[in-house]
């Protein structure tokens, strides 16, 4: 464990007294680290929701690794990271924090940490598709709202996946970052996309044909069937 | 004596006196010659005397005469052959040619005398001046004075086409006369022959087959008027034979060719009602064959029949397969198949000489329409163990393995042989199991073709199966040597004992056996387990066939050979005159779509209805009631009931089967994925996809889907890794 070096060895440990008072605040007193609990109250003090996505960036930053839970060691590496030791600096930090994180190249660490941080079960590598559509929503939502409501859709109706593994994790945000929505111009098949993916681009097309093909016939009459042409894998 | 110095010389002098060259020493000489010339043309050269002219010949050489003697011998010629030409020209009608073969060979006759008298002239005068050689000379004046001759030249050219065109029509001709004139122009040089014959013979005849094709084409259907092309064909090349140059034979062919042939191909090919298709319909050998010679002289002719056939076969063969109707009987679905596949293969061998690629497309044919139908595999199987446990009866050894190669020739057009496996496991199992196979030698026999054609792994099984039967007679008579003693006069127990890993997953059903039948069975079980350690046995009773001696009213005896849940079902009645549909389900604790139907095959098939039921309906109701039908009578003592024959497979079992396959296919996939990264250690996508796909090839047609979807299994299992910066690549993590 590493302190910053700042002017004064001093102010340092005065620093690093301020994070661990503010820590201990928040500690359950029998087991010493910040429990759920705990959690909800740095929230409300933070006047932030638990699932705002700030929190789990503030996670991410303290590389926490049970969710729910803080030690003090995650505490002081993620308050030393904001530089922050009181809780109106804090909150400021996370103002920014937000912005610095989706705008950084550090996202992408940000956003595989996300996962892994939901796997609670020792020896758990996927998640169930119910908690993924939240996070998804959660960390990728503001910046690429229609792919993620769109596949959140898809995620929900299809029948071939029940829980999702960080390969295919990892997938959605290249896809969201790379294919241009809703065309898919240039989505390459031949490009090991993962399969849940193909199948979602499928989806998506054979929509908009039947969308298209219900427009084309007057007010009156009734499609009962769409011709759907599957792209080839 | 001693003398003075007195000059002695041998010296030779010229001649002092000149020799007075004759001035008109040259002239007189010619003269000479000029007339021996005009004799020689004159048809006189028998009063001439060789020596004398040769002599005069010699002189003007050697006297610096030549170019006065050559320069005469040109216009002397020259002359002549005016003369001749004229009366060439002077020749009416026919004539005309024959005039000029004899002028022709008047003016060779005389040129080969010329050129005698006049050799020495040109041994040296000749080559040393660069003059053309006499004979050529004599060649080239012909062919400028009288072939060249502006009154000859078209006349001579038009009677030899307009004799030929006769000749095209069937007039006979003087073929004799025409082989001598144009071997005169041969011998004028190519360019001669080129230029005034065949270039427009070719252009002619061109338009001639231009017009006759045309015309045929609109009358005569594709055999005639392919036997017409033929013919004439042929003509053609025995015209070049009998009277003109060799070389003409591929210009002109190549005319018939162009212009009957490869100007009318497609309309030839697809002619309504006597074209390709009907050809092949009607297996017309002969029509056939020569279509294929003529075709094969056109560029792309043999390509365009062999696209068209093999769309037919496709088409023909797609709808063979989809079609309902034909698709009833498996047994006959094959038949058709093999039929086909005979009828054609004929066709190939009889009419287009065994052409590899003709071979090739209906290959490739039959492997495209067999797969359309996805119950093929099962078929085929199907249709192999009908063949093995009546089929070949009385079959000799020769015949049965032509049958059986025919059916691996089908076998190896499929593309989901691991399909055709499961199902073949099936069928051979109950085969082995009933005792119902007609020759092991024949069931050996198949396995061998399928082991050389797909490999040890995928017959070991099988191989199984065999020994599992021959262990099992060994195993009973253990069994009997050493208990048979207390087993004393009961039933006679036979028992297959299987390996579960070789035989068709069974599930096991519930079935409550007759109680001497399960005493006998534990006493089996005791004595199997006491042999043979760390194993488990379990009844099949779903299996399995038993002989009963069943008395009907009192009176009549027969043997019953029926199934298993027969048995039970029918020992039920020792006890009981009347039972309920119910009461037996309960008794026997049959599955109940089973024990309908056992009940079915018992009670309603006409001839084997050993039970009675009320009502005398065809399905099973649950209140139906049973009783022993005292009045059965058959003309056999051993009667057939139970019969665990091989069948095409109803809706679900089939659903079952095919889902079934689908998971096996899973860890075979995995495995490929596996073998190939290990040696790779990192490839992309589609290098996997398709190497994949090839390794598997032989077993069945893998789903590039699916592959993908084991991949990421596998990457899920930490088997593969994404790399980081290529999305595409995999890596193998050791």
């Amino acid at each position: 464990m590493f302190f910053y070096g700042s002017a004064s060895g001093k102010a340092a440990s005065k620093e690093l007294e301020r994070i661990d008072q503010l820590f201990y605040n928040y500690a359950n007193s029998s087991s010493r680290i910040i429990d759920p609990e705990g959690i909800e109250s740095l929230c409300s003090d933070l006047e932030l929701d638990h699932t705002d996505v700030r929190i789990l960036m503030l996670a991410w930053k303290m590389q926490a690794e049970k969710q729910g839970y803080f030690t003090l060691d995650e505490w002081r590496t993620g308050f030393k990271a904001l530089r922050a030791d009181t809780m109106i600096k804090v909150k400021k930090a996370l103002l920014d924090l937000e912005k610095e994180v989706r705008r950084s190249s550090n996202f992408i660490d940000f956003y595989s940490y996300a996962f892994r941080y939901c796997l609670t079960e020792e020896k758990q590598k996927s998640i169930d598709i119910e908690s993924i559509c939240l996070l998804l929503d959660l960390v990728l939502g503001s910046q690429f709202h229609p792919q993620v409501d769109a596949l959140n859709q898809y995620l929900k109706i299809q029948i071939d996946y029940k829980v999702i593994n960080m390969d295919q994790w990892m997938g959605f945000y290249r896809f969201c970052n790379e294919i241009s929505f809703p065309d898919f111009c240039n989505y390459d098949p031949d490009h090991a996309w993962p399969l849940i993916l193909d199948n979602f681009v499928d989806w998506i097309r054979s929509k908009y044909t039947m969308h298209f093909a219900n427009i084309s016939i007057g007010p009156t009459s009734r499609i009962t069937a769409a011709i759907v042409v599957p792209t080839a894998l | 004596m001693s003398s003075g110095p007195k000059k002695r010389n041998f010296q030779i002098e010229a001649f002092k006196h000149k020799v007075v060259v004759d001035p008109k020493y040259a002239e007189k000489t010619w003269k000479v010659l000029e007339d021996a010339i005009r004799e020689i043309y004159n048809h006189n050269a028998s009063g001439l005397s060789f020596e004398e002219l040769y002599r005069n010949a010699y002189n003007m050489v050697l006297h610096k005469f030549g170019e006065r003697l050559y320069s005469g011998l040109v216009s002397t010629m020259t002359l002549h052959l005016q003369s001749m030409s004229k009366s060439i020209e002077a020749a009416q009608g026919a004539s005309f040619l024959d005039e000029l073969n004899t002028k022709w060979n008047d003016h060779n006759k005389a040129l080969q005398m010329i050129r005698d008298i006049l050799m020495y002239m040109d041994r040296t005068f000749i080559p040393s001046t660069h003059k053309t050689p006499v004979h050529e000379l004599g060649l080239n004046l012909w062919r400028d004075n009288v072939i060249h001759n502006s009154n000859i030249q078209s006349r001579l050219l038009n009677t030899i086409l307009e004799l030929i065109q006769r000749e095209r029509t069937g007039e006979v001709i003087n073929r004799g006369l025409m082989r001598n004139i144009i071997k005169m122009l041969m011998d004028l040089g190519p360019s001669v022959y080129q230029e005034d014959f065949e270039k427009s013979f070719l252009q002619v005849s061109a338009d001639f087959y231009r017009a006759e094709s045309q015309e045929y084409i609109e009358c005569c259907d594709c055999a005639d008027y392919l036997k017409k092309a033929e013919r004439r064909l042929n003509e053609e090349i025995d015209r070049v034979s009998h009277y003109l140059d060799t070389k003409t034979e591929t210009k002109i062919t190549n005319v018939v060719e162009k212009e009957m042939i490869a100007n009318h191909k497609l309309r030839l090919i697809h002619m309504e009602n006597s074209g390709l298709v009907k050809m092949l319909l009607d297996d017309k050998f002969e029509d056939l064959a020569r279509m294929y010679n003529l075709f094969h002289r056109v560029s792309i002719g043999l390509s365009t029949i062999r696209d068209v056939m093999t769309s037919h076969i496709r088409d023909t063969g797609k709808q063979l397969v989809t079609d309902p109707e034909k698709s009833k009987n498996p047994v006959e679905f094959v038949e058709t198949l093999l039929e086909k596949r005979d009828k054609y293969d004929k066709i190939i061998s009889s009419a287009f000489s065994n052409d590899k690629t003709f071979q090739n497309a209906l290959s490739s044919s039959f492997e495209y329409f067999i797969n359309l139908n996805p119950r093929s595999p099962e078929y085929i199987s199907l249709f192999v163990d009908d063949k093995l446990r009546k089929g070949l009866k009385g079959v000799k050894d020769d015949d049965v393995e032509l049958i059986l190669d025919k059916v691996m020739i089908l076998f190896r057009y499929l593309q989901e042989k691991d399909v055709f496996e499961k199902y073949y496991k099936q069928h051979l199992a109950k085969r082995l199991l009933s005792g119902k196979t007609v020759s092991d030698d024949a069931e050996r026999s198949l396995i061998v073709k399928l082991k050389t054609e797909c490999g040890y792994q995928f017959t070991s099984k099988l191989e199984g199966m065999f020994t599992d039967m021959k262990t099992s007679q060994d195993t009973m008579q253990g069994f009997y040597a050493a208990c048979g003693a207390e087993l004393g006069n009961g039933p006679t127990l036979v028992v297959q004992v299987l390996t579960t890993g070789s035989w068709p997953t069974q599930s096991t059903n519930t079935c409550n056996l007759p109680v001497e039948l399960s005493t006998l069975c534990e006493k089996f079980r005791s004595y199997y387990l006491g042999t043979h350690t760390g194993r488990r046995l379990t009844w099949q009773t779903n299996m399995g066939t038993a002989d009963l001696r069943a008395t009907f009213g009192e009176v009549h005896k027969y043997e019953l050979n029926v199934s298993t849940y027969q048995m039970c079902v029918l020992m039920l009645f020792n006890n009981t005159e009347h039972l309920s549909y119910k009461e037996i389900e309960q008794a026997t604790e049959i599955p109940s779509s089973d024990l309908k139907r056992c009940l079915q095959s018992l009670a309603c098939v006409k001839g084997k209805n050993v039970l009675r039921k009320e009502p005398m309906s065809k399905d099973i109701g649950e209140d139906d009631v049973f009783s022993v039908n005292d009045s059965f009578t058959s003309k056999l003592r051993k009667v057939k009931i139970g019969t665990v024959v091989a069948q095409k497979e109803s809706e679900p079992e089939k659903q079952e089967t095919r889902q079934r396959v689908e998971e096996d296919r899973k860890p075979q996939i995995e495995a490929a994925i596996v073998r190939i990264m290990k040696s790779r250690r990192v490839l992309d996508h589609n290098n996997i996809i398709a190497e994949v796909t090839k390794q598997l090839q032989s077993r069945f047609l893998a789903n590039p889907g699916e592959i993908k979807k084991r991949i990421e299994s596998l990457i899920e299992r930490d088997f593969l890794e994404r790399d980081n910066e290529d999305r595409r690549l995999y890596r193998y993590l050791a």
